[in-house]
């Protein structure tokens, strides 16, 4: 997969491009960290690569194709997001409805179907927890909740919006284990973090606050 | 334009007022362009705020249209035979209704632009009792809250790459019951802490608190406010002396 940004530019309000002219290129295979201050746009990038907000000016490709009269869903079918607030992606009763829900809606809960929720359920620590209530997880467990209903889709590119920042030690590890693996099997990933986490293969992408007057 | 809270909330107080008690179409016309009028003055965002609204929008046009089909009085417009599938009745109906949310949406907008503390202050200089306040600013808080919860959640059903507008009705009916409990239960704990950070910021404990800016009325607020009521009693004076319109 190939994310192309061409001279992109994005503001909310008019005249602060909270983007300016950027351009890069993302590409599977690789880990991509970016980082910058606190409202320098590092959110507001990753929005606009899985087409939830969209570039007033310039353009974006994914594949050589032009985003722009795509639908967010079409977008982001091979994408994992993770957002800064990982509470906003949950919303069923139980870990295991989590899971399963979009399984149930397309009435296609299959014996292999449930086998792959609960060996994803392995993969992120969660058996134990299958019948808690997402929202009285705690912060970690509930980030790694919102990671397995990431993993569970064929996904080929991930972001990651400030995954380091509410998590302890043993987390940490986990979770570039996770990245890791994920990149070795030929996805890319592009994660927001102020911390350095060096694979051979990653690029530093440093974005200025350019909204300031 | 800038105008103090208390303007605003004067002017919310009385245009939802009037759209409640207008007895036909033609009066919840002329509120509602009251209302637009308003809002433009304000210089509130109205493109933005038909987009951001534009699913609480779509659900009063839908229930706009169940209604104008439901009611059946009248002259019938729309008939097969002796089926009437829309009538007079029913279109004025749905009609009023939609033309009542409205007037509730635009009149949000004009407080929109004024912020939590402000409002608060406001709400004490017309000496209104605290609790009262305090509860006023919750729930003017609220529908924005309800909406940035509901529209987040949204979003990350569209990232788990399923396309709400391509899914049939039942699916949609269940995807949005899926997303309902959370949303709610999400608001309520915003409010909650946005109910904390006010106290915790001394609104109860210090009626006499200095504010850090003091609000004052300025002469355009006398102006619109008695344009506004003047407005107000003239519309209910009209309206119950000459009867309904259409
Ligand atoms: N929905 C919005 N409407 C208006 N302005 C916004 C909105 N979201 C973000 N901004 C503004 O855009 C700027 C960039 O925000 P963004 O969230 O992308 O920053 P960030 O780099 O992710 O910051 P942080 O490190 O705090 O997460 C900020 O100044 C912010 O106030
Ligand atoms: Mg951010």
């Amino acid at each position: 997969m190939r994310i192309e940004l061409k001279d992109v530019s994005f503001y909310y309000k008019k005249p602060f491009d909270i983007i300016k002219d950027f351009s890069y290129t993302f590409e599977s295979g690789k880990l991509y960290l970016v980082k910058g201050k606190n409202g320098s746009g590092k959110t507001t990038l990753s929005k606009l690569i899985c087409g939830l907000l969209r570039p007033q000016k310039g353009s974006i490709l994914i594949d050589g194709e032009d985003i722009k009269k795509k639908r967010t869903a079409q977008i982001a079918k091979d994408m994992g997001y993770l957002f800064q607030n990982p509470d906003m992606q949950l919303f069923a009763m139980t870990v295991w409805e989590e899971l399963s829900f979009f399984y149930e809606l397309e009435k296609n809960l299959t014996e292999e179907n449930k086998e792959k929720i609960h060996s994803v359920l392995k993969k992120f620590r969660l058996e134990k927890l299958i019948d808690s209530f997402p929202l009285t997880l705690s912060g970690g467990e509930r980030q790694r909740l919102a990671l397995a209903t990431i993993f569970i889709r064929d996904i080929r590119f991930l972001i990651l919006d400030e995954p380091f920042s509410s998590i302890d030690q043993e987390g940490r590890e986990f979770l570039t284990a996770l990245i890791k693996e994920f990149i070795a099997s030929g996805g890319g990933a592009i994660v927001i973090s102020h911390e350095n986490i060096f694979f051979e293969e990653t690029e530093c992408i440093m974005l200025e606050k350019n909204n300031e007057a | 334009m800038k105008l103090d809270p208390r303007t605003k909330l004067i002017m919310v107080m009385l245009l939802t007022t009037l759209g409640v008690l207008a007895i036909d179409l033609g009066y919840l016309f002329i509120v509602f362009l009251i209302s637009l009028a308003f809002c433009l003055i304000l210089n509130a965002d109205l493109i933005m705020a038909i987009k951001r609204l534009r699913h609480l929008i779509s659900v009063i046009v839908f229930i706009a249209i169940v209604q104008s089909l439901a009611v059946r009085q009248g002259r019938p417009l729309v008939y097969i035979g002796n089926f009437y599938i829309l009538t007079l009745g029913g279109l004025i109906n749905g009609g009023e209704f939609a033309l009542r949310m409205m007037i509730i949406v635009l009149a949000s907008l004009i407080v929109a632009g004024s912020s939590s503390s402000e409002m608060a202050d406001g709400l004490i200089k017309m000496k209104i009792p605290y609790e009262l306040a305090f509860m006023t600013i919750i729930a003017l808080r609220f529908l924005p809250i309800f909406r940035e919860e509901f529209s987040s959640r949204l979003n990350a059903i569209a990232l788990k790459g399923i396309d709400l507008k391509r899914q049939g009705v039942i699916k949609k009916i269940k995807i949005y019951s899926y997303l309902i409990m959370p949303t709610v239960s999400g608001s309520i704990l915003k409010s909650k802490r946005l109910s904390k950070s006010i106290e915790a910021r001394g609104f109860r404990a210090y009626p006499q608190r200095t504010m850090y800016r003091e609000l004052k009325l300025s002469r355009l607020d006398y102006v619109i406010m008695s344009l506004i009521v003047v407005f107000f009693i003239s519309f209910l004076v009209i309206m119950y002396s000459l009867g309904g319109l259409l």
